[in-house]
């Protein structure tokens, strides 16, 4: 953005004068563009965090007037932070995001290499690709509980043509398998966007980097670790960064695939606090779980910005 | 200036997402409020209402019924005998959960619309507490509660005011295949051992796959079932002093039970994630013997659109551990009235027709449920069409311990702890264990966590 500025011939502190001076009416536009969508930012996540937090802090009761609030302190928080089922969630949550989204950066740069390199039919393949994921999650789980289910599912019938397993297995049914079917899942929707992060910075790497890498008699190992993986890090630091942040607010796949089961296997903090606050109606200890979720999911995305800050920035300095 | 940009994003993204998160903090007030251009509720004297001049649209919303089509005879049928009022249906989900939740937002939030909703009979003490239901007994007289049949107000009662008109009521029957029974030269299983060991026959002669399919999956209706077993075992899951009392004997046996019916083969492994449909899918497409569903299960395994078992099936009380018939859990709809309805004049007579004679028979007659009002259901013409209502009479009903607001709470701790038993997750007595330490904290007011 701000090559034009650099690239005029003049002396350091002249330069700074003329950008100030262009730059300050500009900035004042800027902010001015920018202040109806941050008002709207405002109103509709703002508030709902703050108004939350509020609730977390209070002894909440409906009425028929609405809510009837009563400050209460911390004692939302205590029966959180007492509470084995919630550590539960949060563990599995935490475990399960961090698999799913290992997993789907590996795949996602191995379909990506593979993509960038053909030449024909590659649109084609992007669209194909990028099916799963448009699909919607509430559709695909129940797609996949057809697929799982352990009486007429497709699975078990492939599995068994194939003499894999001599009986049915019921994939949802116990916790092992019930949490690896949902990683699977995951894993296939969630996958292309990874794909198409890492294809738009693949598409960014200049050839001549890998002409020069042949001249130089470079493997294909070496080319991709000395020429394209580092050109790529800050796309795949991205990506990561969305998808962890995504995995922690997950909802609807084990909402709709497995309702949290068996027994509590795969509830995740959100079908936790989504139980708590509306099969319960205690909306101030549900709160305080979405609240703390919240604070988990900062806590951990600063841990992964400092660690991705220099890969992003080494990413972009080529 | 570059990567501080892309680090404001990422910033922005976080924030963004925390919101969807925290999203469900918030009181979702995104009901739209269509007015109805109602009369409001006028009261006489007496405190109740006069309902025969009720006129504008009352907004229902409810859940399908056994059928997709019921709800709609029913509005005709209704809009024919009262010209003033319109009634306009609004869908809400079949999960019974799913439903609290759309309705509890809105009405919470204060919405105005729907007037009338159906809702689950667990629900008029959480209900109730939380206000989010009419107490009908403050608007309609005493006579109007003496139509239904007995018990039924007293469980849609919450300290002392009626919050719900029972529409029509649900209970578990056993549905067997009478075909196969007779093939094999059986009677109908009156204990639950001698069920097991029909189906295990029935399995060995290679007549059908399955024995017997129930609902084992971690929601409502597994705590439906379990209270089945556990009260014809003895159980109670709350004593009479408000404690939970599942860590019992009783309650293993019930639960071994319910585990043994998988591990001997009789129920498929995959029973720990039936719901109702699952199950009655297995029922319908001849892969069960027996099958443990509520009353619409008749006329569902008649209809042979969805059905290959049409007039092979029988339906009996469910058996017993020992005493002469097994008891059934309760279930069933009622129709409660929003508090901030803007037309509790034309509510109030939708109600009462619902829960009157023509309605209850179209209910009874048609769509196999079992009707509210007692004339309806003790009346011989009614009888001859719904072969479950014979049999009623003789079903030893149980209701769920929804009696206290936290009995969400409480069905949570029964349904997830014994899934996770069902699954071979846990052992019996650990998940008991833990169901009874979830419940003590359930009632003494922790949120279910």
């Amino acid at each position: 953005m701000t090559s034009q500025t650099e690239a005029t011939p003049t002396s350091g502190s002249m330069a700074r004068t003329v950008r100030r001076s262009l730059q300050a009416p500009e900035r004042r536009a800027g902010y001015g563009m920018l202040t109806p969508g941050l008002l709207v930012i405002g109103a509709v996540t703002i508030f709902p965090i703050l108004y939350s937090v509020w609730m977390s802090l209070n002894h909440i009761s409906l009425t028929e007037n609405g809510f009837a609030m009563s400050f209460s302190g911390l004692q939302n928080y205590s029966l959180v932070v007492h509470s084995g089922n919630f550590w539960h969630s949060v563990w599995f949550t935490f475990y399960f995001a961090v698999v799913t989204v290992f997993l789907e950066l590996l795949f996602g740069m191995l379909i990506a290499l593979a993509i960038n390199g053909i030449d024909r039919l590659k649109n084609l393949s992007v669209v194909v690709m990028l099916i799963p994921w448009s699909l919607i999650t509430v559709i695909s789980a129940q797609m996949w509980g057809y697929i799982y289910n352990g009486v007429y599912g497709v699975l078990n019938y492939l599995l068994q043509s194939l003499h894999l397993i001599g009986a049915p297995i019921t994939w949802l049914g116990s916790a092992t398998s019930a949490v690896i079917a949902m990683m699977v899942a995951d894993i296939w929707k969630t996958t292309p966007f990874v794909v198409i992060i890492i294809l738009a910075g693949l598409q960014m790497v200049p050839k001549e980097l890998y002409e020069s890498a042949y001249l130089d008699g470079a493997n294909a190992w070496n080319t991709f670790w000395n020429v394209t993986f580092p050109m790529v890090r800050g796309s795949i630091a991205l990506a990561g960064l969305f998808r962890i942040l995504q995995a922690f607010g997950m909802f609807d796949l084990p909402y709709v695939l497995t309702q949290g089961g068996p027994g509590t296997a795969t509830q995740s903090l959100a079908v936790l606090g989504a139980r708590v606050m509306f099969q319960n109606l205690d909306f101030g200890p549900g709160s305080a779980v979405a609240v703390s979720t919240v604070i988990l999911v900062l806590a951990l995305s600063l841990v992964f910005l400092s660690a991705f800050r220099n890969l992003v920035r080494e990413g972009e300095s080529e | 200036m570059n990567s501080r940009t892309k680090l404001g994003t990422l910033g922005l993204s976080v924030l963004t997402l925390s919101a969807l998160v925290a999203g469900c903090g918030t009181a979702a007030n995104t009901a739209t409020n269509t007015t109805s251009n109602g009369t409001s509720g006028t009261q006489n004297a007496s405190g109740t209402v006069d309902l025969s001049k009720a006129s504008g649209t009352v907004v229902w919303a409810a859940s399908p019924i056994a059928q997709t089509g019921i709800r709609k005879t029913l509005i005709s049928e209704f809009e024919k005998t009262h010209p003033n009022i319109k009634v306009q249906l609004v869908e809400l989900p079949n999960n019974t959960d799913t439903n609290r939740q759309s309705l509890a937002t809105e009405i919470g939030g204060g919405a105005t619309t729907p007037d009338v909703y159906m809702g689950d009979v667990i629900w008029p003490a959480q209900f109730g507490q939380n206000q989010l239901a009419v107490p009908l007994n403050k608007y309609l007289p005493s006579s109007f509660f003496n139509r239904f049949a007995s018990g039924l107000v007293q469980g849609a009662s919450y300290k002392g005011n009626v919050y719900g008109a029972p529409l029509f009521v649900d209970s578990g029957f056993l549905y067997y295949r009478k075909d196969l029974l007779q093939k094999a030269g059986l009677q109908p299983p009156q204990s639950w051992e001698q069920l097991m060991s029909d189906a295990q026959t029935l399995q060995k002669k290679g007549l059908v796959k399955y024995g017997f399919v129930w609902q084992g999956a971690p929601y409502e209706g597994l705590t439906c079932d379990f209270m089945e077993y556990l009260t014809d075992a003895g159980g109670q899951v709350l004593n009479s002093q408000g404690q939970p009392t599942i860590d019992s004997p009783q309650a293993q046996k019930a639960v071994s039970f319910m585990k043994s019916l998988i591990t001997s083969g009789v129920s498929p492994k995959a029973e720990v994630t039936f719901q109702e449909a699952q199950s009655m899918n297995v029922f319908d497409q001849g892969n069960a013997a027996f099958l443990r569903n509520w009353d619409y299960a008749w006329s569902n395994s008649q209809n042979p659109a969805d059905s290959k078992v049409v007039g092979k099936v029988g339906v009996e009380p469910l058996p017993t551990f020992g005493g002469p018939n097994g008891h059934a859990t309760i279930g069933g709809w009622d129709l409660y009235v929003n508090p901030h309805t803007k037309n509790l004049n034309a509510s109030l007579e939708f109600i009462n027709w619902m829960t009157g004679v023509q309605a209850q028979t179209i209910l009874a007659t048609k769509y196999s449920e079992i009707p509210t009002n007692a004339a309806v259901q003790n009346d011989p013409q009614v009888k001859k069409v719904n072969p479950v209502l014979n049999i009623v009479s003789q079903v030893k009903l149980v209701s769920r311990p929804s009696q206290t607001p936290s009995y969400p709470q409480v069905s949570q701790a029964i349904y997830t702890n014994v899934n996770q038993a069902l699954s071979g997750g846990t052992s019996v007595s650990a998940a008991l264990k833990k169901a009874q330490q979830q419940i003590q904290s359930a009632v003494s007011g922790n949120g279910g966590l």
